[in-house]
């Protein structure tokens, strides 16, 4: 069981950093070179103009009276309205518009590094020291060692420019247009945002098998990356708990070798996998960024890039801000699966 | 006299050689033939860099601005590699890309680039980390809390996306995508760090030399830092591969390198932007391949490393 004072000391340790996390995307507008009020009203705007937009900013009020506001307004995930990139739109609403975009990519990503990480590692760790081991270790390490921004376009030229059986880029067919609400029992409810699942729910099949299409590369590309890790920490994982005594009162009792491994094996070492899944988690996310530039997918990682580009501060702070909040919450939530399944974590 | 100085010279290397060979990390390291694989690719990778800096673009070579700026007045733009035209094995090797620069050239002189800015990179993060971790375990209390805490709040975002933040903070260029990354990578120095030095500062011959008087820099210098070298060590091997491709990365997303660099990761991005929907795979295949083989060797030496230090991981099962 996990005990309910863990959970709390875990959720109390979280407000310093994150508090912390907040200060420093606080100083990322403040240190930055440049005037926003500029990067507005535009380089060719009178001084006036500037000014007005620097009070109606409070961009003129002393630096710890801004500082209060910011993390006031950050508490309740207000950054402002974007400065160039989606001009005037509140940051809340792109993040809300962008995020199941790179999180769907995330996932589906992850799922197949999971599916075929983990067996990989189990087979390698089972059969240790034999070719396949060697196989799928070199073959592990080389999937670490390959950049995305390298194995991404050399996909994208086999089979989407020469063999022409994938499209090169974006989410799906330029012909498919989807609408922003679907109607279940009569009563209109908001999509996802995730293109497999609106179009799914929309019982679109041509436009689904469209969705598919585009997202197989690049959650390929993500998925190597994912796969090469887990196959590493699974076979790690695999080894040490192999060397335990009870898998060999298991045997000794006359159980046999694939059911021991099996059910008293991967049981347990599948804990310590469960961690890099979740840690993963954030090289994923920070992945998407280059995945999504390589796809010309309009995810979070995409809007980033061009809001750094283009000195669009809130925007760039209310997406930092959002992923390491995601990151740390996520950190959480496998600090606490774990001693589920570790109670001796939490002592 | 010179005779007595040689023998010296002699008995002392050969002091060197045996305590080299008895020690149990570097034989465990050394009967890994993965671990060795990659001590191999990195030397011919530094070997390549060394050529690259002194014969293509140098001294004794062109001047670095064949690599940087246009060639379109001297040669083909696009040209594939000359063994796939038919043109021989030693024509355009690599091809050329769409400024009509050759990628061969231009490939090897990112391996200059990519280990001289990964040795940066890796080696101030690793002057900082371990001046701050082991600061932190030798003082302790408010110290120890100020500076982990801090570190903590650098480990809370996704890597490659602080590096981004603070890029979007110093502005975008090759200098400040190092710094960025040097703030993003400190920490983990730091962690390791401090933990190797609070196991080191539990032994009995520490107290020891305390009592007797010694001050904090001889404590820490003498004692702590020698003993916690080799979590270090192993951290910033396997962090140089990382660096090599976020640096890439930086330069890939336009926030690193300057268009025109030769680096890998601009002409990855320039690969992209001129041969990915016209199907010149080799503007991007042999800058990645160079990327990823580099990658690849410190990988494997940095994972055999981490074996060696922990023995337990080469058992085999019974």
């Amino acid at each position: 069981m996990v005990s309910k004072r863990f959970v709390v000391k875990r959720l109390l340790l979280l407000v310093p950093v994150l508090f912390g996390v907040a200060s420093l995307v606080f100083a990322i507008l403040h240190l930055a070179p440049g005037d926003p009020a500029k990067v507005i009203v535009g380089q060719r705007a009178s001084t006036a103009q500037v000014q007005q937009v620097r009070t109606e900013l409070g961009l003129n009020d002393p630096i710890w009276i801004q500082y209060v506001r910011f993390l006031g307004d950050a508490v309740v995930f207000d950054f402002g309205n974007s400065y160039q990139i989606a001009r005037g739109t509140p940051v809340r609403e792109v993040l809300v518009e962008r995020l199941p975009v790179t999180i769907e990519l995330a996932l589906y990503g992850q799922v197949l590094g999971i599916l075929f990480g983990i067996p990989l590692g189990i087979l390698s760790a089972v059969k240790q020291d034999s070719i396949t081991d060697h196989l799928t270790r070199v073959g592990a390490l080389a999937g670490i060692s390959v950049p995305i921004f390298w194995s991404g376009p050399l996909l994208i030229l086999l089979f989407a420019t020469s063999l022409g059986w994938l499209p090169t880029s974006g989410r799906i067919g330029t012909a498919f247009f989807l609408p922003d609400t679907w109607t279940l029992l009569g009563t209109e409810l908001p999509l996802t945002g995730m293109v497999t699942v609106d179009t799914l729910l929309l019982g679109n099949w041509e436009a689904f098998v469209s969705a598919v299409q585009h997202l197989f590369l690049p959650a390929v590309v993500i998925g190597i990356y994912s796969m090469a890790l887990l196959s590493r920490m699974m076979r790690s994982s695999m080894l040490e708990v192999v060397r335990q005594d009870y898998m060999r009162t298991a045997r000794a009792k006359g159980q046999g070798a694939k059911i021991t491994v099996l059910k008293h094996g991967l049981r347990n070492a599948l804990i310590p996998v469960i961690t890099v899944i979740g840690i993963q988690f954030g090289t994923l996310l920070g992945g998407a960024v280059l995945t999504e530039t390589i796809f010309g997918i309009g995810g979070i990682g995409t809007m980033l890039v061009a809001a750094i580009g283009a000195t669009d501060y809130p925007l760039v702070q209310g997406t930092v801000l959002t992923f390491a909040l995601l990151f740390t919450l996520v950190n959480l939530g496998v600090d606490i699966t774990y001693s589920y399944l570790d109670p001796r974590i939490q002592q | 006299m010179a005779a007595d100085t040689r023998t010296r010279t002699a008995a002392s290397s050969r002091g060197l050689f045996d305590r080299l060979r008895a020690s149990p990390f570097l034989s465990n390291l050394l009967s890994n033939r993965l671990a060795v694989a990659g001590l191999g690719i990195i030397f011919a990778m530094v070997v390549v860099a060394l050529y690259a800096r002194l014969f293509v673009a140098g001294p004794f070579g062109a001047p670095l601005s064949d690599l940087t700026s246009s060639q379109l007045g001297n040669a083909q733009n696009k040209a594939p590699p000359g063994w796939l035209a038919g043109q021989g094995l030693l024509t355009d090797i690599f091809g050329t890309d769409a400024q009509a620069r050759d990628i061969y050239e231009r490939t090897l002189y990112g391996a200059w680039l990519a280990l001289k800015w990964g040795t940066v990179t890796v080696g101030l993060s690793t002057v900082l980390g371990v001046g701050l971790g082991t600061l932190a375990a030798y003082y302790g209390d408010v110290t120890d809390n100020v500076i982990m805490r801090t570190m903590d709040v650098l480990l809370a975002f996704p890597s490659l996306l602080l590096a981004l933040a603070l890029v979007a903070i110093f502005g975008a260029s090759l200098g400040n995508a190092v710094i960025a990354l040097v703030l993003v990578y400190t920490p983990r120095f730091a962690r390791v760090v401090r933990g190797a030095a609070l196991k080191v500062l539990e032994d009995e011959y520490v107290d020891a030399t305390v009592a007797l008087g010694a001050s904090d820099p001889r404590v820490l210098v003498k004692h702590v830092l020698p003993n916690s070298l080799a979590p270090i060590t192993v951290q910033s091997t396997l962090n140089f591969g990382l660096a090599i491709i976020d640096l890439a990365a930086l330069s890939f997303l336009g926030f690193g390198a300057a268009p025109g660099t030769p680096s890998w990761g601009i002409m990855l991005s320039e690969g992209v932007n001129n041969g990915l929907l016209t199907g010149q795979w080799w503007l991007s295949f042999f800058p990645g391949l160079f990327l990823a083989v580099t990658v690849l060797g410190f990988n494997l030496l940095g994972d055999g490393m981490r074996d060696a230090l922990d023995p337990r991981m080469r058992e085999t099962v019974d």
